[in-house]
């Protein structure tokens, strides 16, 4: 369960780099990286996962006292939530530049932004 | 103590809170961030005081009254503080730089401003793995906003590199860190080091991801090219954060993580690092745009830290000191290289003279420079020393060796720059710094003295800030609203006194060297009484290489020695940049200069075996096989300066374009400091094999074909002050091939040309910068007939060259007649005959000093010339009088030398009876050849008068060579290329092959640097390319090992 | 061409990379000792029925003032550049054509029903699913779909930054408040932890997902209204 879950993710990561490396388009770029960014997220949970238990909430058929036998990892899924976060917060920020950057040259070609270089 | 929780609180509050505020509100807006930044850096520094003056322990700071392992600690100690403090001051400097912008763009801005700062103090004093990646993140989202600070078109592109690069560097940083909790079962890093992490299974593959991400932050060559465009485009005052707090934080980041890693991480560490120093060095030295260049400087030096952190199992305590010195030299030198860059209007190197006639920011400016360079007084000085020292005693030579060349490269931009400042074209547009603006940058000017003071307190060694020759060299910096006059009667008084105050305590040989060096300085400083005004910037440099001189000659231990070394080799290029076209020679000098610094510092490192502590007595006990090792990098480390052959191409440019008081010291003083050296090195070191080749062999070779060299060369020359460099060159090598003979009278020899090349060149200098500031030229063939004109510079060139020819009966003689007893006692044929050859060459070119500038036809332009200045005329006269009274008594100086050489070698003194001095071949008696000369001489002198009764005076007219077309002027002098058929006798042996090489040493580094730096095509997606490469090439690597 | 074999043959080392971690994965039988802590002490010391919400609020709090201050600092810099660009202003931009009976009518129903599902969402936090920044999300569709019903409506940038402000003052504020009151910063025990699983428990947990809730939400508001003005037409 948990490789495939890991399997997975490692695969959507490379299909993400792969599309942002070789899409010129700007906007396909910032769309690649958030299905790496998907595929990272899909990885951090998938490493807090134990097999055959429950969600870390405590309730009435899951006391307290059984909670350390009975639950999974709740590290990692705390962890997801932040990095989702700044995802979206650098997905925004990028697609704030991209609106700047069509607006100062009309182009969304990556290859067409290389004023600065050696 | 007000806990360190408020520094994060107190910032992100203040952001959150300006978002409250009016849009309106911006003065209001503007005065809390400033506030908020203030109280932080308050915070930090109240406990910086705390851990290095009180000696408080390190505190822990607990989240969520929780212990620490579960919930996210802080903890702040010494380092911690330090860096805190330079984080908040760097960015409310910047703030305070950024005025204007800043209520332009309105509270937003000082929003993100704010949260760059706290999130810094977050990198810095997080134990947290994950809460680490969260404050990176901040950094790279407020990056992305403050790049937009700048005016440039460009930034918004550099800005999307940034991001696309840095969602590459999280990806991998968050697989990393979750993997490295699924092993260690912790997020926190001192638990992770604990459980030693990248032993456990699937650990290392973790560790590697979150390493090699947090470096990328570091922008490490290859995958920086993202990093070097933010520096091109951004506002100077964020790359100053950028590039001096974000780095600095990174680079701590690192040090945690280092931390789990262990010992097999740091080679890998050093390796990134190194690469990093010496690529990025290479690749700004093509640089035109000053900010990229400051660029690929910044990611030099962190690299240089990088590796200093990687060196940690040989640096052990010490590396704090070390890291730290060079740490805080490149925040400061570099934050304030940016705050200065945008004073600047134009992004070309060159455009920088706009500082010139702006004292203030050129003194800024010079103080950025040194600590970049690693020039005492400032930390990065003392922390080279400790981390060479504790290189070479651990053997790591390679290592050693590329930090050194590292470094010479950097040092050569940077001084490269500073010239084009000194002596670029005028500037088209003075700037007028705001106020706000100027006194950032003076706050880290002198923050970076404040910081020297301190490392110097901090070192096992010599505070230099607090030697009184320093100190007295830069009171002039504060003297320099005083006429001229006045400046130079005090550093008169100044060199006096301090020969006066040391007379006790020197030896024999400190004795001479002391009296050229400090009375012959403040001699040739009453020349300087004819300039005019307050000649600004001459008498900190000129003193500042007398304080190096003073120091150098009564130094115990190698480090005064080296930093005394430093200190004169600075002094003296600002002087030698002084002259009106001295800007390349200059800068050769400098580099030649530092070169062999950086050798004579690997040699006493390599002595000391890692001892940072170590006399220059101690040389004597130097085991084999390093002794010739030792003995070669200091020799050749000393042969810079005294300009050897093959290490010569600066001397020419650089005396000849100095100044005319400037020449002199440059020519007569300085060139005696590697003399000295050499002095030193072989009465310690004494003879040496390597591979069985005798060692003070080679030295005699060198001497001697310096000797024939430079006297051929002199002879070819036009300028006459050129001539009298090359034949400095010969001169040096008549030394130096005294001194390599190992023997009591080739010592003696050597000695005496310390004093004699002292008094005859300071003189001929000072005749010939006198006819040339009064003729316009140096060009003798646009000379001529000036006897009657300029009778006293006259009778001081006749007498200067009787005396350096070493014909009766002037002191030269004397170091003839020494000279040749000597050579009867080498052991080596060859270089004898050769140094026995190159005495009748200097005929040649002394010869024409009379004949083409005093004799023949006066020009026409010159009818109205008057005598050289008197203050110009004064030395000289004191000169002849010194080399009479010389000539008439040797004794008066070489007696105690030759009691004193006679301590190592007991054979082969002088018998000194009366007046008469013997040696194994013969004798000397000064007194009888005087009396026997000048009979002569006035005797012939009167049959002269006697027949020239009814010489009759030639109109002027010239002679042009038959069948030759004069295509220029110059060629119709009968004085130019006077000695035509000897060049092309001997013309082979002035071609200049040693300069070719040089020049192709600097061209192939040029051309390989600006192959290089194509690399890094502009191109976003490549960028990203070259980071994924970077990482697997890593990861293949680390694979293998 | 060359480009992207390039690009291939790095990934594949990266994929190499990832195999290696694939390969050594092992997932554990038991909790590790930080996971154990939290199952076995988040119910006595914290007081929440939802650990992670007890892992991001109070023990990993640190980690959730970042995360809100990235979307504070993505929404203060997207205000930014865009706010240096052109501005239109409602006049100069032409007609849109109206958006349909079905969307209008529907968002007129949903966007209550959206906002109190969010705010229900982000006060429950500590005790089901869900959390702040859940809330924060569901609260900012409501605004995206009022702007998706007429483009041209407008927000006042004054309001959103001011809840943005105000909550994430009181976030940093309570922080503080445990410094003095509690066993550090960011102790969520200034308020007594009450019953397990009811509302008013996990001490100050509540107030502070509310206001992260509020603030998420005003943040993604404001980034969607900043790119909605901008938007060219």
């Amino acid at each position: 369960m948990a490789h495939i879950a890991l399997a997975t993710g490692f695969i959507l990561i490379l299909i993400g780099l792969y599309g942002a490396l070789t899409n010129r388009n700007i906007l396909r770029m910032i769309v690649s990286f958030t299905v790496a960014d998907t595929g990272v997220n899909l990885v951090i949970v998938a490493v807090g996962y134990l097999r055959g238990r429950t969600a870390p909430i405590l309730d009435a058929t899951l006391p307290a006292a059984e909670a350390a036998a009975r639950i999974i990892d709740p590290v990692p899924q705390a962890l997801v939530l932040t990095a989702i976060v700044i995802g979206v917060g650098i997905t925004a920020l990028m697609l704030a530049y991209a609106y700047k950057l069509h607006e100062t040259k009309g182009s969304l070609d990556i290859a067409d932004y290389r004023e600065l270089k050696w | 103590m007000v806990s360190p929780i408020f520094i994060i609180a107190a910032g992100l509050g203040t952001a959150f809170l300006l978002g409250l505020l009016r849009d309106e509100w911006r003065a209001a807006a503007y005065g809390l961030t400033l506030a908020a930044l203030a109280g932080t850096a308050a915070i930090a520094g109240g406990w910086l005081w705390a851990f290095a003056i009180d000696g408080a322990a390190p505190v822990e700071i607990l989240t969520a009254g929780t212990p620490a392992p579960f919930a996210i600690n802080l903890r702040l100690g010494l380092p911690e503080a330090a860096l805190l403090l330079l984080a908040n001051l760097t960015g409310l400097l910047s703030a305070v730089y950024l005025k204007d912008t800043l209520s332009h763009l309105g509270r937003r801005a000082m929003a993100v401003l704010l949260i760059i700062v706290m999130a810094m103090g977050g990198i810095i004093l997080t134990r947290d793995l994950f809460n680490l990646f969260v404050f990176f993140e901040l950094i790279v989202i407020s990056t992305g906003g403050l790049i937009l600070l700048s005016a440039e078109r460009h930034a918004l592109g550099a800005g999307f590199k940034y991001l696309i690069v840095s969602q590459l560097i999280t990806i991998l940083l968050l697989i990393g860190i979750i993997f490295a909790y699924h092993a260690a079962g912790t997020l926190n890093i001192d638990g992770m080091a604990a459980a030693s992490l990248v032993m456990l299974k699937g650990g290392s593959l973790a560790f590697f991801l979150i390493f090699i991400a947090v470096v990328a932050e570091l922008k490490p060559v290859p995958a920086n090219g993202w990093a070097l465009d933010i520096y091109e485009a951004a506002h100077p005052a964020f790359s100053a954060i950028f590039s001096a707090a974000v780095a600095s934080a990174s680079l701590f980041a690192v040090d945690k993580l280092l931390l789990i890693g262990g010992p097999a991480w740091l080679p890998v560490a050093t390796a990134i690092g190194i690469i990093s120093f010496v690529a990025s060095n290479l690749l700004a030295l093509p640089q035109t745009n000053d900010r990229r260049m400051l660029g690929y400087s910044s990611v030099g030096q962190v690299g240089l830290i990088l590796t200093v952190l990687g060196q940690r199992d040989i640096l052990g305590d010490s590396t704090l000191f070390i890291a730290g010195g060079i740490l805080f030299s490149h925040a400061v030198a570099k934050a304030g290289l940016f705050w200065l860059s945008g004073l600047v209007a134009g992004r070309n190197l060159q455009d920088w003279s706009a500082l010139r006639g702006q004292p203030l920011l050129i003194f800024a400016f010079v103080t950025f420079l040194a600590m970049l360079s690693g020039l005492p007084p400032f930390p990065g000085f003392y922390a080279k020393w400790e981390l060479i020292h504790l290189l070479a005693g651990h053997g790591r030579l390679v290592l050693l060796a590329l930090i050194l060349f590292g470094a010479l490269l950097e040092a050569g931009y940077l001084f490269r720059w500073f010239g084009y400042i000194i002596k670029g074209e005028q500037p088209t547009e003075v700037i007028v710094p705001a106020r706000h603006k100027l006194s950032v940058a003076m706050i880290a000017a002198l923050a970076g003295w404040a910081l020297g003071y301190l490392w110097g307190g901090l070192s096992a060694h010599n505070n230099l800030l607090q030697t009184l020759p320093l100190l007295f060299a830069l009171g002039f910096l504060l003297l320099e609203w005083l006429p001229a006059w006045i400046k130079n009667s005090l550093a008169i008084a100044g060199l006096v006194a301090w020969f006066i105050l040391g007379y006790p305590g020197y030896d024999p040989l400190q004795l001479i060297f002391a009296t050229i060096m400090l009375l012959g300085g403040a001699l040739i400083l009453m020349a300087s009484y004819h300039a005019q005004g307050r000649r600004v910037g001459f008498y900190p440099s000129a003193m500042l290489m007398y304080a190096g001189l003073a120091m150098l000659i009564v130094a115990k231990d190698s480090f005064n020695f080296f930093a005394a070394w430093e200190l004169l080799t600075v002094g003296s290029y600002f002087l030698i940049l002084r002259g009106k076209h001295s800007e390349p020679h200059a800068l050769s000098y400098i580099v030649f200069s530092l070169g062999g610094a950086f050798l004579i510092l690997a040699g006493f490192a390599l002595a000391a075996q890692g001892n940072s502590q170590f006399s220059i007595e101690a040389l004597r006990q130097v085991a084999q096989p390093l002794a010739p090792w030792v003995f070669v990098l200091l020799a050749i480390g000393f042969m810079t300066k005294t300009a050897a052959i093959g290490l010569h191409i600066w001397l020419p440019g650089a005396h000849a374009e100095a100044e005319t008081d400037v020449s002199p010291m440059v020519s007569g003083i300085l060139l005696k400091a590697g003399l000295f050296g050499l002095f030193m090195l072989l009465m310690h070191m004494g003879k040496q094999q390597l591979y069985g080749v005798e060692l003070t062999h080679v030295l005699m070779w060198i001497g001697a074909l310096s000797a024939l060299i430079g006297n051929l060369l002199a002879i070819f020359q036009e300028d006459a002050k050129r001539l009298l460099a090359y034949s400095s060159i010969g001169q040096m090598g008549y030394a130096l091939f005294g001194l390599a003979m190992m023997n009591h009278l080739g010592w003696l020899m050597a000695l005496m040309f310390v004093i004699n090349h002292y008094i005859y060149k300071s003189m001929l200098f000072l005749s010939v910068g006198g006819i040339a500031k009064r003729t316009g030229t140096r060009l003798m063939y646009k000379m001529g007939g000036l006897i009657t004109l300029m009778p006293l510079s006259f009778i001081a060139v006749l007498i200067g060259i009787i005396a350096m020819s070493g014909v009766p009966p002037l002191s030269g003689f004397g170091g003839r007649w020494i000279f040749y007893n000597a050579i009867m006692t080498a052991e080596y044929r060859l270089p004898m005959i050769l140094i026995f050859l190159s005495g009748p060459i200097a005929f040649l070119y002394l010869f024409r000093l009379i004949h083409t500038i005093f004799l023949g036809q006066l020009k026409d332009e010159h009818r109205k010339i008057k005598e050289a200045p008197f203050w110009i005329l004064l030395p000289q006269f004191i000169y002849v009088v010194c080399l009479m009274v010389f000539a008439l008594v040797p004794g008066l100086a070489l007696r105690r030398v030759d009691a004193y050489i006679s301590q190592f070698f007991p054979q082969g003194a002088l018998n000194w009876e009366g007046l008469t001095i013997t040696s194994d071949y013969g004798y000397w008696s000064p007194v009888s050849i005087m009396v026997v000369v000048g009979v002569i001489f006035m005797t012939l002198f009167a049959w002269l008068l006697f027949v020239n009764r009814k010489a009759q005076k030639v109109k002027q007219f010239n002679i042009v060579f038959a069948g030759e077309r004069p295509f220029r002027p110059e060629t119709t002098h009968f004085a130019w290329n006077f000695f035509a058929p000897y060049r092309k006798a001997l013309g082979f042996l002035t071609q200049p092959l040693v300069t070719g090489f040089w020049e192709t040493l600097t061209d192939l580094l040029h051309t390989a640097a600006d192959v290089a730096r194509r690399f890094y095509t502009g191109n976003a997606q490549i960028y990203a390319i070259h980071f994924l490469a970077f990482v697997v090439v890593l990861f293949l690597l680390s694979r293998g090992v | 061409m060359i480009k992207r074999f390039t690009v291939l043959l790095l990934l594949a080392g990266v994929g190499t990379l990832f195999a290696g971690l694939l390969l050594g994965y092992s997932p554990d039988g038991e909790l590790n000792a930080t996971a154990r802590y939290y199952a076995d002490h988040t119910a006595p010391d914290i007081g929440a029925a939802n650990i992670v919400t007890a892992i991001i609020v109070t023990y990993r709090g640190l980690d959730t003032l970042g995360e809100v201050t990235v979307l504070f600092l993505t929404a203060a810099i997207v205000g930014l550049v865009l706010a240096r660009g052109r501005r239109r202003t409602r006049t100069e931009q032409r007609e849109l054509p109206p958006s349909g009976e079905l969307l209008t009518t529907g968002s007129r129903l949903l966007v209550p029903l959206i906002l109190l599902l969010g705010v229900y969402v982000f006060v429950n936090g500590h005790l089901t699913p869900g959390g702040g920044f859940q809330g924060g999300a569901i609260l900012a569709s409501a605004i995206l779909l009022m702007l998706l019903t007429d483009p041209l409506r407008r927000f006042s940038h004054r309001l959103i930054s001011a809840l943005e402000s105000t909550s994430g003052l009181v976030f940093v504020g309570i922080g503080l408040l445990g410094v003095f009151f509690a066993g550090g910063f960011l102790d969520n025990r200034i308020l007594p932890i009450g019953n397990l699983g009811s509302l008013f428990s996990a001490g100050v947990i509540p107030v502070i997902y509310s206001f992260i809730g509020l603030k998420v939400g005003a943040e993604f508001s404001s980034m969607l209204v900043s790119l909605s003005e901008t938007e060219d037409s």
